[in-house]
């Protein structure tokens, strides 16, 4: 486990040395301020318009730090010849696989508790409420989504030619899901044979995204999602990115490092 | 230094050109007839896809109304063909018929009954408390209003956006000032709109207490109104909004004691009520509350 | 003499993408030891396979067939990688990282205790002579510099065997020098060195023993006087007529 923590390390400092992290969150302040500035009929209780630019903010940049951070990570060691070195120590090909997955998971989970802490403060300053319950839900189901993904783009990366390929690949894939995929069993049925059959493997197949986004839930003050759910959903997320990470480190370990 | 110093004028004979033509082709291009200068940023920077965006931030007010718990467009929509946040104002008629509550109907598969855990699950309004329930916060309708307002700033010539808006702002938010002026700048873009007449009347009367203010209103409403053909819809739209300025002015001679007046119009709301038995009954009522069983004098006609 | 060491019949093949091409050989049956405190040369003109049997000692690439072990350990546990340092020939470190945290990383990986990390972090700061650059992230280092980091970082878990790739690649006279002396001070510590290198003249001061790979097969090994005395020439001379070059006789 050192390994995996201390390769998980290099990927933490590698975010907090490069611009995109503070460049996304700059602007999500800076556009975020602007739409509370903007006078409604003199009403400045009206909140939630507020939150949910704000958390769609939240989600296209922590989307944009999660595929873009992972995606080059293992192209980039063996571009940069850094692959050599590090395996050369006693460290295995599934050790650098988890420790760069968990490196960029725990930098999705940094970047996400400073924004959902702006957030917080946004949201508290016009509701004068901090639901702290729901927020750590949210975020919590946030994070592990992100988990999700990261898994999907580290194996993506494995995969295909290029970073830009992999992360545009990523993007509609998960794009894709998070817009259409709860309703992809309803088209199924509007379709003739064979496309139903396509369609509905793909339905039960890919990893449904779209459940762990509960910003309707946050924006419009619904109560908490029963715990049990919650932890359901979790293990959901953390069962997919298991079966992401055992095709990585299958693919990977075939893969010539130079 | 002899060629910077060519370079340097030839820059400036340049920009002296440049400018001098700009300066005689202005005229003409303020006068062009595809000339965006004079169009605000929406039109200049959305053309007429602005009139989609401002349909899509029109439902995502009726979406902020139910608190989220609204139709996709793969879900059956039935029941919110017309937005309840312009229903619920009394000045729209409802195309709604169906289960608002069940328009996902049942989860076809496991995934599905999971996922609905995530996402809210009652029909409810902002204005009768949203999903707490609590009447009390019954001023949370106030959250539609930023969509309102983007939508009517990209579609100026939607009628409805000023409306809806100034009915709430009236009616849940007490700020007739700010409904007066929505609604007046609804005029500027709309002039003559029987709706928006319709409710500005209806802010005179219920905002400020002003009768006398909304009958001149709604005379002009009324005086406004003109018959169309078309669709079903569109009638009936059109002929929903006579009813109800035809009704107010009713009810408020009836309140004067203009019983003959009042009379009057309430007969020309039967002419184009979906329930003119209704109104007829109501018409025999007056009558013979007025004038007893034996006695019936001509009728007014304004 | 312990066996640091050892390839068995060692074969690679590299499978050609085009159909009807045959897989290329690159080792073919490479028998070779490297008994402990020796400095081993690993020399051969491009492309004659040095670089592939270093990549299967690392455990980089399988072997088609034939077996290596390092301290009688099969290569492909990571266990076996546990007492080597590895120079590669081109030296790349992560950009964003310090020497220093570079080398507090690779400490990590080996389970170097954090105190005795510090302090071989401090030594080896001093021996590579970059002590002065130690906080300032690599992407600000010369080609020079980055060489240095590289040999710190080979050198960080006090190896048994150190595995270089070039070692003297790109550097200046001076640096040569550095890296020359380093390999005598290992010698003189019992460590054992095991480096593939051109600049023969280097390779006759400091090694022990020398093996000649040619075209995936090793032609001869042995110690760098008894080559020598064999083809009655100088290193040089014998290493072009061991792989088969013909001098041109002089005018």
């Amino acid at each position: 486990m050192k390994n995996i923590f201390a390769v998980a390390g290099v990927v933490i400092k590698e975010l907090y040395r490069r611009k995109d992290f503070y460049v996304l969150f700059i602007v999500t302040i800076l556009i975020c301020l602007v739409m509370a500035s903007v006078n409604i009929f003199n009403d400045d209780k009206i909140v939630r318009y507020l939150k949910e630019i704000c958390l769609l903010l939240v989600w296209i940049s922590s989307l944009v730090i999660a595929i873009t951070t992972t995606a080059r990570q293992i192209p980039a060691e063996r571009e940069n010849r850094t692959l050599l070195p590090l395996l050369a120590k006693p460290l295995t090909r599934m050790q650098l696989v988890l420790g760069k997955f968990f490196g960029c998971w725990i930098v999705c989970g940094l970047t996400l508790l400073c924004f959902y802490i702006f957030f917080g403060l946004l949201a508290g300053s016009r509701e004068h409420q901090w639901p702290a319950l729901d927020y750590f839900q949210a975020a919590m189901l946030h994070w592990f989504m992100l988990g999700m993904v990261v898994a999907m783009t580290l194996l993506g990366s494995l995969v295909f030619a290029a970073p830009s390929s992999n992360s545009t690949i990523c993007f509609v894939v998960v794009g894709g899901i998070l817009l259409v995929g709860r309703h992809l069993d309803q088209v199924a049925l509007t379709l003739p044979e064979p496309a139903r059959g396509i369609t509905q493997v793909i339905y039960f197949s890919i990893p449904h995204l779209e459940i762990f986004d509960t910003r309707d839930l946050i924006i419009h003050n619904w109560p908490l999602i029963p715990w049990k759910f919650w932890g359901l959903a979790l293990l959901y997320a953390l069962a997919y990115s298991s079966v992401f990470l055992a095709g990585a480190c299958l693919a990977f370990r075939r893969k010539a490092v130079n | 230094m002899n060629s910077a110093r060519t370079y340097g004028l030839l820059l400036i004979a340049c920009l002296t050109l440049s400018f001098g033509l700009a300066a005689n082709l202005q005229p003409q291009f303020v006068a062009w007839r595809g000339s965006r200068a004079d169009g605000d940023v929406f039109k200049i920077l959305l053309g007429d896809s602005r009139k989609l965006f401002a349909n899509e931030f029109f439902t995502k007010a009726d979406a902020y109304y139910h608190s989220g718990f609204y139709p996709t467009i793969f879900d059956n929509n039935e029941a919110f063909k017309t937005a309840h946040m312009a229903e619920d104002t009394g000045a729209v008629g409802s195309k709604n018929h169906g289960e608002e509550e069940q328009f996902m109907g049942p989860p076809r598969d496991w995934i599905e009954a999971f996922s609905r855990n995530f996402l809210p699950d009652r029909h409810t309004h902002l204005d009768e408390g949203g999903p707490a329930a609590d009447l009390s916060q019954s001023g949370s309708v106030r959250e539609i209003l930023p969509w309102l307002k983007l939508s009517t700033d990209l579609d100026p010539q939607n009628v409805q956006n000023y409306t809806v808006t100034a009915y709430w702002l009236r009616e849940r938010m007490h700020k007739p000032d700010e409904a007066n002026q929505v609604l007046l700048e609804g005029l500027r873009a709309n002039p003559g709109s029987c709706d928006i007449l319709f409710e500005l009347g209806r802010l005179y009367e219920e905002g400020y207490h002003d009768t006398n203010r909304a009958v001149n209103v709604w005379l002009a409403a009324a005086k406004n109104w003109q018959p169309v053909k078309g669709d079903d819809d569109t009638v009936a739209a059109n002929n929903f909004i006579y009813e109800k300025i035809t009704m107010q002015l009713g009810e408020a001679e009836y309140d004067a004691g203009h019983w003959q007046a009042a009379i009057g119009w309430f007969e020309k709301a039967k002419t184009v009520s979906r329930t003119p038995e209704v109104l007829q009954e109501r018409i025999a009522a007056m009558k013979q509350k007025i004038w007893g069983p034996a006695f019936e004098p001509p009728l007014f006609i304004p | 003499m312990t066996t640091i060491l050892k390839a068995d019949k060692l074969r690679v093949e590299y499978r050609s993408r085009e159909m009807r091409q045959a897989a290329k050989v690159a080792l073919a049956g490479l028998d070779l030891e490297v008994h402990a405190g020796e400095v081993f040369g690993f020399l051969g003109p491009n492309g004659a396979g040095k670089t592939t049997t270093m990549n299967v000692l690392l455990g980089f690439v399988p072997p088609t067939s034939g077996s290596a072990s390092l301290f009688g350990i099969d290569v492909r546990q990571p266990i076996a990688r546990q007492r080597i340092g590895y120079l590669p020939e081109l030296t790349y470190y992560y950009k964003f990282l310090t020497a220093e945290e570079l080398l507090r990383f690779y400490a990590k990986i080996f389970g170097i205790p954090r105190r005795e990390a510090d302090q071989r972090i401090d030594q080896l700061m001093k021996l590579v002579e970059l002590e002065h650059a130690r906080k300032r992230p690599i992407r600000s280092y010369s080609k020079g510099m980055q060489q240095r980091v590289g040999l710190a970082q080979a050198l960080i878990n006090n190896p048994d065997l150190l595995v270089l790739d070039e070692p003297t690649s790109g550097l200046d006279p001076l640096g040569r020098m550095k890296v020359r002396e380093i390999i005598q001070r290992l010698k003189q510590e019992g460590k054992t060195v095991f480096f593939s290198s051109h600049e023969l003249g280097e390779v006759e001061t400091v090694c022990d023993r020398v093996a000649i790979i040619h075209q995936g097969e090793l032609k001869v090994v042995g110690r760098v006087d008894e080559i020598k005395k064999a083809h009655h020439a100088n290193l040089e001379q014998a290493f072009l007529e061991i792989i088969g070059f013909q001098t041109q006789p002089a005018p």
